[in-house]
């Protein structure tokens, strides 16, 4: 066959003009009414009491109410309910449902739905729930929009655990759901919140689509935290399930999404070089870097063993090794998160001295540690424990641990950290774990702080002596006394070390530049109030 | 052929059962457990045990053998243990873009490949045979997520031209289909393209060897007539068996070609399932992949007769 080069010429154009004709079609950002959000990880299920998984809290939040919202400085007010009022004794809270609440059914919420959603999540939640319950003598309905608390004795934290962030939160459910088994994920998503799951275009495993909820009345208090005007400004928010970091990133930049919820550290220099994107820290809670020590078995049953932890870890080299950017991480030695209200830094001489392998020898040679290998488990498909796990035995072995790494996925993990035993029966000596930096930031909300042994968190410590500075910092009626006595806390945790901390960092999200108006909230992301400018 | 086929359909039967057998006690002896995934990173050991009984992973093997096998034999694999959903439906929500993909991959594929060794067996020793030879070995070296990073930096990112990721059905329109199965389909088929055009080659060049090639030549019978009429029809039997066995290394392509362009399709839906242990969903995908195996190694068995007369069952 032989071309002319008229024919040649015209060719070269028409596949020059169709392949420039897709050009624009992919290269704009969501529709108007729409926000596309990209998570990391996928949902377990639609219900948001019975995990206390992150991303159940933001799905929660879109479509269930609670009666208190914590603001941004954990201060509650009324969400669902109107008015309430405290008896003079303090055992009576009496509360009152606002006008307006409705299901996204269409049925009104009631007390009948309001007192059995309490009890379902009093049962699923770790700490917070479990102390109210105690405290509560009596849970009543008075009528249809009344119900109270008769308490045993003061509790003055009642209202901020109701609207508290911690996972899970305390979701309102109807009666039908409410009612069901806890350990039952619930077969239905009806809530009162500003958006309504669509069951028919939501594609489970791929992306979650929620329409707005016709039927909300937003507060009309300004919005901070989970308390105030909830404005659902756009129609549609879907969550797209996207694992692949790379994949999210080049789809931010390519605008076919508008949010990726965590960009890895070492990418942010490509999207704040980005102009049309932006990099900020929404949740402002940050996350904590936690080696959780099995105070059953040898040689973490040992305190002075334990106490030779903190000075082999060099938290500065591990966080520069996982996050290499200083702006984003901070060592730091209080046993609450970095910058929250009850940091302190009492008793943390050992921070100011630490690394120093030396003085962990001495005490590992105090406790009489004969070098029996300590299994440290590391979670491979979860990079920074992994890579954490790497740099922390280097330093336990610096220091004189025989360190024995079992690289396991973090499902495995997830498995065997219950086991009590010996290594020798499928036991641990230690793993790292991260924490929600707004969990670990006060005694109530963290079941991790409790030392309660084999009934608490893993690792099972065991000392009275916090549980009852725990239990004074509870009904402490004013800040400034919690915070003397988180000094106290601290004090006595840094003797005992039921855990080391390997620091804080901050993990921020990526959005199109064309958003505006996140609210902030520890360890939940809510679309709601968020507007295309 | 059609006894052939019935006798192979007949054969199959155990080997899926096998295959069952074996993919149930994998996941039984593999270490993770459902319940702790569900209740999450804060969960207590006692919210997991209680989950554990709800979720019925607590059972001994024997029961969860039966509970698990007694609805297969009646066509159903179960429901998923996080949605509740069966997992006939999940797979048919997930089935078309696999299809799609699996489809036009394997379109382009047998044909670029094809001609590809036709080409270089056509000009053996030349430049042009080494090149293509040279690409067939990189393409075959290079891991699939390099290849799709690549392309998706190259060709939606930087030039804009078609998406990063997703998936839309024929429904949404033939150049949206077309659009976003482009880039997953060049990924996965690179491997494909190499592998078929190497047993190409090496096939085409053994019959092109033979008497009656140089007899054609001789009579006057054009370049083209002898490479495609004769010497191709010839040497098809090992290309179709690479197409067959290749498809192994497509579904394994899926997976993680899938996961690199975010497309929803089976391979994603067992990816994640194995990440939380999902069990009713991996071993029903798997089974699937394996009754999908065995068909198309029937297919090709079958095809064989129609480039071979001479071949009888």
């Amino acid at each position: 066959m032989t071309l002319s080069r008229r024919g040649f010429l015209c060719r070269s154009a028409a596949a020059g003009a169709l392949l420039s004709m897709p050009l624009k079609a992919f290269a704009q950002s969501g529709e108007m009414g729409m926000l596309r959000v990209a998570v990391y990880t996928d949902m377990v299920g639609y219900d948001p009491i019975v995990t206390t998984s992150n991303i159940a809290a933001y799905h929660g939040a879109l479509v269930y109410d609670m009666l208190f919202g914590n603001d941004e400085n954990q201060m509650p007010h009324p969400q669902m309910v109107g008015d309430y009022t405290i008896s003079e004794d303090k055992l009576t809270w009496t509360m009152t449902l606002r006008d307006g609440l409705t299901f996204s059914d269409g049925s009104p919420v009631t007390t009948a739905d309001v007192i059995p959603s309490i009890l379902r999540w009093q049962a699923r939640a770790s700490q917070n729930g479990k102390l109210l319950a105690a405290a509560t003598q009596e849970l009543v309905a008075l009528d249809d929009r009344t119900f109270q608390f008769k308490l045993k004795e003061p509790f003055p934290l009642l209202a901020a655990m109701l609207g508290s962030p911690a996972t899970p939160l305390c979701f309102i459910m109807r009666k039908r759901e409410a009612e069901m088994d806890p350990a039952q994920a619930v077969d239905v998503c009806i809530g009162s919140g500003p958006y309504v799951l669509n069951t028919q275009e939501t594609r489970p495993g791929i992306d979650y689509v929620y329409d707005r909820n016709p039927n909300y009345v937003p507060r009309e208090e300004p919005a901070s935290g989970l308390s105030g005007a909830k404005i659902a400004n756009f129609e549609r928010v879907i969550l797209v399930n996207m694992p692949d970091a790379q994949t999210a990133i080049a789809a931010l930049q390519a605008g076919e999404i508008d949010f990726y919820e965590i960009p890895p550290i070492d990418f942010l220099p490509v999207l704040e070089s980005d102009s049309n994107l932006k990099v900020a820290d929404i949740m402002k809670s940050g996350t904590e870097g936690s080696i959780i020590l099995n105070w059953l078995q040898p040689p973490f049953d040992n305190l002075k063993v334990r106490q030779a932890m903190l000075y082999a870890i060099d938290q500065e080299a591990v966080l520069k090794g996982l996050f290499g950017d200083p702006n984003w991480f901070n060592a730091h030695p209080s046993w609450f998160t970095y910058g929250s209200p009850l940091y302190n830094e009492a008793n943390s001489e050992w921070f100011r001295i630490a690394p120093d392998p030396e003085k962990a020898k001495q005490l590992l040679a105090e406790g009489g540690y004969d070098g029996t290998p300590v299994v440290l488990l590391q979670a491979t498909d979860r990079q920074v424990n992994a890579d954490a796990v790497t740099i922390i035995a280097q330093q336990m072995r610096a220091a004189g641990f025989n360190v024995q790494i079992d690289a396991i996925d973090w499902a495995t993990l997830l498995q065997r950290r219950p086991n009590k035993g010996p290594v020798s029966e499928g036991g641990w000596n230690a793993f790292v774990s991260t924490f929600n930096g707004f969990i670990s930031s006060n005694p109530y909300t963290f079941g991790h702080m409790a030392t309660i042994g084999e009934n608490g968190w893993f690792g099972w410590p065991s000392d009275e002596r916090n549980e009852e500075l725990k239990a004074a910092w509870m009904k402490a009626e004013t800040p400034e006394e919690r915070v003397a006595i988180a000094a106290e806390i601290q004090e006595n945790a840094w003797n005992i070390v039921p855990r080391v901390s390997y620091g804080h960092w901050v993990q921020p999200v990526a959005y199109r530049s064309n958003l505006d108006g996140f609210v902030s909230i520890p360890g939940v992301l809510a679309f709601w109030n968020v507007k295309r400018v | 052929m059609l006894g052939h086929f019935i006798k192979g359909l007949t054969t199959a039967i155990p080997v899926m059962a096998v295959v069952a057998i074996i993919v149930f006690l994998l996941l039984f002896l593999a270490p993770g457990d459902p319940a702790a995934i569900m209740a999450g990173e804060n969960a207590t050991a006692d919210t997991i045990a209680q989950l554990r009984v709800a979720l019925g992973v607590d059972q001994p093997i024997h029961l969860r053998f039966w509970n698990w096998l007694s609805p297969i034999l009646h066509g159903d694999l179960g429901n998923s243990i996080y949605w509740r959903q069966s997992v006939v439906s999940l797979i048919g929500q997930r089935a078309g873009p696999t299809i799609s993909l699996a489809v036009t991959t394997l379109f382009v594929s047998v044909c670029t490949a094809v001609t590809l060794g036709v080409i270089a067996a056509a000009r053996v020793n030349s430049r042009l045979d080494r090149a293509i030879m040279g690409f067939a070995v990189i393409a075959f070296s290079v891991p699939t997520f390099v290849v799709g990073y690549l392309l998706m930096f190259v060709f939606a990112v930087r030039l804009g031209y078609l998406p990063v990721q997703g998936y839309k059905p024929i429904s949404a329109g033939f150049w949206p289909w077309l659009s976003h199965l482009i880039l997953p389909s060049l990924t996965l088929g690179t491997v494909y393209v190499a592998l078929i055009a190497r047993i190409t080659r090496a096939s085409m060049l053994e019959v092109l060897s033979e008497d009656y090639i140089r007899t054609a030549r001789a009579k006057g019978v054009p370049r083209r007539s002898i490479l495609f009429r004769h010497a191709l029809k010839n040497a098809a039997v090992p290309i179709a068996t690479i197409v067959g066995n290749g498809i192994a290394i497509l579904i394994s392509g899926v997976v993680i070609t899938e996961t690199v362009f975010n497309v929803p399709g089976i391979g994603r839906l067992v990816v994640d399932a194995i990440a939380r242990r999902d069990y009713p969903i991996i071993q029903g995908v798997t089974l699937l992949f394996a009754g999908v195996y065995v068909c198309i190694n029937l297919l090709v068995d079958i095809s064989y007769r129609l480039f071979d007369p001479r071949i009888r069952y």
